[in-house]
């Protein structure tokens, strides 16, 4: 009597002693490709279909995660919708303005920016205003990073349209001024003056708002075969020792660098992904706030990888993951459909090994993984 | 009136308490009728002065439904039927029936026994209640009257729990209590036919919800009991007689079997008989799956899970039982419970919500020393945690539902109105439906634009097709004709048709006006020129000159007099029927400026 799918089931949660300290799988009404946290206790989700209306949702985590004793007294495992707001263009970036209760989306059709206001008296997003901020560029849209001491967002489609914009006034207060037309992944606000780039070749940079355009960066890696594509993540500055860039290909390679010297990589892996990734949009690698060199990786398929980069050196390894979350997979309801991509992921900022991931399939899962090596 | 009334007497943003008001073309139907757990006074009941000042509630309310047996939707019926007075029919579907007077005598108990309180309603009153209940089947329309008709929706959530539709002529509201749209193991989803309500009236405390899976629940729960037989301690999980016991019983011997498992698995006995005999009787409320399995084997002939005797109790080693009552408030449960409690490898976990003044609610509560009869101290240090498997709707569940229904408007209780209104824009855009949010107290009128069907009597049909131009489709057509009302009755002819019905003489109105002008001639002259004048001008009428000297211009009639007191004027007398008043006045006016001069 019992299907396939709940054979499949029971037998990966049997694992649940070393598997998970802590898992909750919940079904969103549609996918989302941004997981923006507010506080350590919200996160922002934003749907991404064209042609229909999408919703951007502020969600508060189930209270039960924020409990550290007595979690069995705290029945609370849902998410709240705390607010929400409609838009009708398809959001790729959303980015919360730190203590402000404003948001940046950008997305498509269209190359803009659109600033949203959470209302304080009810439970709406609005959104405020909307810009332009260049010519269409076809299937292309704005990156974006937020400063947090005076309110501006850094934006960008291509190297040659990076900007800093004053979200109060508008004004725009930093160009990069060059006519460099190479296409961004990933941007990343270090402190109030430094930001970092990545581009989809590969080149990565670092660049200091207060001097006129003049990164510290790689040169672009070797072209390999077509359809390549890069994405970056810098660890912020408190994090502990160990190179502070780590970069992924849409090939399965990782590589460390360090901001002293970007021209030569630390060290560079390959990762046992299946490639080529169907999406390399998806692509995303972060650091782990809370725990030393490790980083989570997620976009080629249906898994969310963890890897501990402590003892890697050298270049070309093979390397394997700490902890694969497979959640998405074994969950996945469809039914035969494509098998589900983890469209993006993102660590909780107190919690050191609690993750979030959301799927293709609307899935949105929270987990807590168990370090499976013996503890000294 | 062509309005349909909603009044929210408990429900309607405050939880608990489910109790709404609803006038439709007349009747006055009262939804739910619950029961407030978090007051211990007369705020815990529904405000019923709200229905009617003074007069009887049985003369103003045509009936009473209850959607299903929780406490907080049938909680004060009791009260309500016998304290306050009520004596017309309370409809619910059979389930609710049978396990209403269970929960509300447990809840007696313990209000009256537990917590000494007066003024509660008696186990005598419960009885009374109940002869008053009409039981209904799924999708069996009830003639409350002949007017007013009730069909009851499978709802899922809980054994017996419907949705209802409530249906005058062509005006309806549709009710759905607690629903839930996914499937559980022991319950299927609710589901409505594209019914189309004017109204459509929905709970919305999860709304803004998005529910854990519940296979995480499940996990969650299969590991918290694993570890801690693993570690030798005793679980116990006390449950109501039906429902999530049968769930989590199917769901440990599952698991019990896939890891190969010896620890011992007890249901108390009372439970076995109760819950087989309900589940017999009620077997198609469940889904598909318990179906097929009741009628492989019996309910509770599981491998791994046995029948309990007390003695067990006292067993060394880990084991699992289910014992009755869920709250913790008497029975099985409780002995068990102080047996075990002073042992932390022990785990108790409640499946539900519980009842101030119950142990297992002062247990949730975190209380750790607990007073027991006879100024007994018992100190709970076995763990204890709440693992809820109750089914609401979520945000998507809600859309799902107004989906298939598709009513013209939606109404929200139980939500809090300022953390609403992105849910109410989100039905009114995506469903184009209006979305109401009353607070408790607050009526909502509805107009509605009901259809009243008019018979036409075929000779005036036949008189407008005779016009020529067919009738289209969607334009509306006008017709002139007389609406005889007799009874319900409603029909349409043709104005000499309903004289002769109603034996009356057909009136003639005739009007007369003088208009004066300044003429020397005779009157006869006089007529001439205005034959003249009129011929010419009124080129489309048939104006005629008649041997008598008057003039008519179709069926009006102009006579020229003379001027009683002024010899150099004139008088022209003009008259025209009712149905010639268009151009009685046009002439009147016409002549008023005057004849032209004679060249």
């Amino acid at each position: 009597m019992r299907t396939e799918a709940q054979e499949s089931w029971l037998a990966w949660s049997q694992r649940l002693g070393g598997g998970y300290q802590d898992f909750h799988a919940f079904d969103l009404s549609a996918p989302t490709r941004v997981l923006e946290w507010i506080g350590d206790k919200g996160v922002f989700i934003a749907g991404y279909e064209s042609l229909k209306k999408n919703e951007i949702l502020h969600l508060m985590l189930p209270p039960r995660l924020s409990v550290k004793e007595n979690q069995g007294l705290f029945p609370e495992r849902d998410f709240k919708v705390s607010h929400g707001g409609f838009s009708d263009r398809a959001i790729l970036e959303l980015k919360h303005v730190p203590d402000t209760r404003l948001l940046v989306t950008s997305g498509l059709p269209g190359c803009y920016l659109r600033l949203w206001h959470i209302t304080e008296d009810s439970d709406v997003i609005k959104a405020v205003s909307t810009i332009s901020v260049q010519e269409k560029a076809g299937d292309l849209w704005p990156r974006l990073a937020v400063f947090s001491m005076v309110p501006r967002v850094l934006h960008g489609v291509q190297l040659s349209s990076l900007q800093v914009v004053d979200l109060e006034s508008w004004k725009t207060t930093y160009s990069s001024g060059v006519t460099d037309s190479e296409e961004l992944s990933n941007l990343q606000v270090l402190d109030g003056d430094t930001f970092a780039f990545c581009c989809t070749s590969g080149r990565l940079g670092l660049v200091d708002t207060r001097q006129p355009w003049a990164p510290l960066e790689n040169p672009s890696p070797s072209p390999g075969s077509g359809g390549q594509r890069w994405c970056a993540e810098v660890k912020d500055r408190g994090q502990g020792p160990g190179p502070c860039f780590s970069s992924l290909c849409t090939d399965g390679q990782l590589c460390l660098l360090d901001a002293r010297d970007l021209f030569h990589p630390v060290s560079s892996v390959q990762c046992p992904v299946t490639t080529p990734s169907p999406d390399p949009e998806l692509l995303r690698v972060t650091w782990a706030p809370g725990l030393d060199n490790c980083l989570a990786v997620s976009g080629f398929d249906g898994t969310v990888q963890v890897y501990d980069v402590t003892s890697w050196e050298g270049m070309g390894s093979q390397v394997k993951p700490l902890f694969t979350h497979r959640g998405h997979i074994f969950l996945d309801e469809s039914k035969g459909d494509t098998a589900p991509l983890v469209t993006t992921h993102t660590w909780h900022p107190c919690k050191p090994r609690t993750l979030l991931s959301s799927a293709s399939d609307a899935s949105l899962h929270v987990w807590d993984w168990v370090d499976p090596r013996p503890s000294c | 009136m062509p309005e349909i009334r909603v009044t929210p007497l408990g429900a309607g943003q405050d939880v608990g308490r489910s109790c709404i008001l609803v006038s439709i073309a007349g009747k006055n139907v009262m939804l739910d009728c619950g029961m407030h757990m978090g007051f211990n006074d007369d705020r815990r009941f529904p405000d019923f002065s709200y229905i009617t000042q003074n007069g009887r509630l049985t003369d103003f309310l045509d009936c009473v439904i209850i959607s299903h047996f929780h406490l907080d939707h049938c909680g004060a019926l009791p009260y309500f039927s016998e304290m306050v007075g009520y004596d017309g029919p309370i409809y619910m579907t059979h389930p609710t029936q049978a396990i209403c007077p269970i929960l509300l005598e447990d809840y007696r108990k313990i209000a009256v026994d537990k917590k000494g309180e007066a003024n509660f309603f008696t186990s005598q009153m419960i009885k009374d209640c109940m002869k008053k209940v009409v039981a209904v089947h799924l999708h069996q329309t009830v003639q409350v009257d002949d007017e007013l008709e009730i069909k009851a929706y499978y709802a899922g959530h809980v054994l017996g729990a419907a949705m209802f539709q409530i249906k005058v002529g062509s005006e309806s509201v549709v009710y759905t209590g607690d629903y839930n749209m996914t499937p559980d193991r022991h319950l299927g989803a609710a589901w409505i036919d594209k019914c189309r309500p004017n109204l459509l009236i929905t709970e919305s405390t999860y709304a803004t919800t998005i529910r854990d899976s519940k296979r995480c629940r499940e996990r969650d729960f299969l590991k918290k009991v694993h570890e801690t037989v693993e570690r030798g301690g005793k679980v116990l999980i006390p449950v109501f007689a039906l429902g999530r016991a049968q769930e989590l019983c199917i769901l440990l011997e599952t698991f019990w079997e896939r890891m190969n498992l010896k620890v011992p698995i007890y249901f108390s006995t009372g439970l076995t008989e109760k819950a087989n005999h309900y589940y017999k009787l009620f077997i198609t409320w469940t889904n598909q799956k318990i179906r097929k399995t009741f009628v492989q084997r019996n309910m509770f002939e599981f491998k791994h899970i046995k029948a309990f005797d007390r003695a067990f109790a006292d067993n060394p080693g880990p084991m699992v039982v289910f014992a009755t009552p869920g709250m913790l408030h008497a029975g099985q449960s409780l002995q068990i419970f102080r047996k075990w409690a002073g042992n932390e490898k022990n785990m108790v976990i409640m499946p539900g919500y519980c009842v101030q003044g119950t142990v297992g609610h002062k247990i949730l509560s975190g209380q750790r020393k607990l007073e027991m009869e006879g100024r007994q101290v018992l100190e709970v240090k076995m763990q204890v945690e709440y693992m809820s498997f109750s089914a609401h709707a979520d945000a998507k569940g809600i859309m799902q539902l107004v989906g298939q229904a598709e009513p013209e408007s939606v109404l929200l209780v139980h939500g809090e109105a300022k953390k609403m209104g992105f849910l109410r824009q989100k039905i009114e855009q995506e469903l184009r439906v209006s979305c109401y949010m009353p607070a408790n107290g607050e009526t909502v009128t509805l107009p509605t634009s009901p259809s009243i069907p008019v018979g036409i009597s075929l000779g005036l049909l036949k008189r407008e097709m005779a016009q020529g131009l067919l009738p289209e489709a969607k334009k509306p057509r006008l017709l002139h004709g007389t609406l005889i009302m007799k009874d319900s009755n409603f029909r349409l002819v043709s104005s000499e048709q309903a004289l002769k019905e109603l034996g009356l003489a057909e009136h003639q109105l005739r009007f007369t006006c003088r208009v004066h002008l300044q003429d020397t001639r005779k009157e006869q002259e006089m007529a001439l020129r205005v034959y003249s004048h009129l011929k010419s001008t009124l080129k489309d009428h048939c104006v005629q000159h008649l041997p008598d000297g008057s003039v008519t211009v179709e069926s009006i009639l102009i006579q020229a007099a003379a001027h009683s007191e002024d010899p150099g004027a004139k008088v022209l007398l003009v008259s025209w029927t009712y149905q010639d008043e268009e151009l009685g006045s046009f002439l009147t006016a016409l002549l008023k400026k005057g004849l032209p001069q004679t060249p």
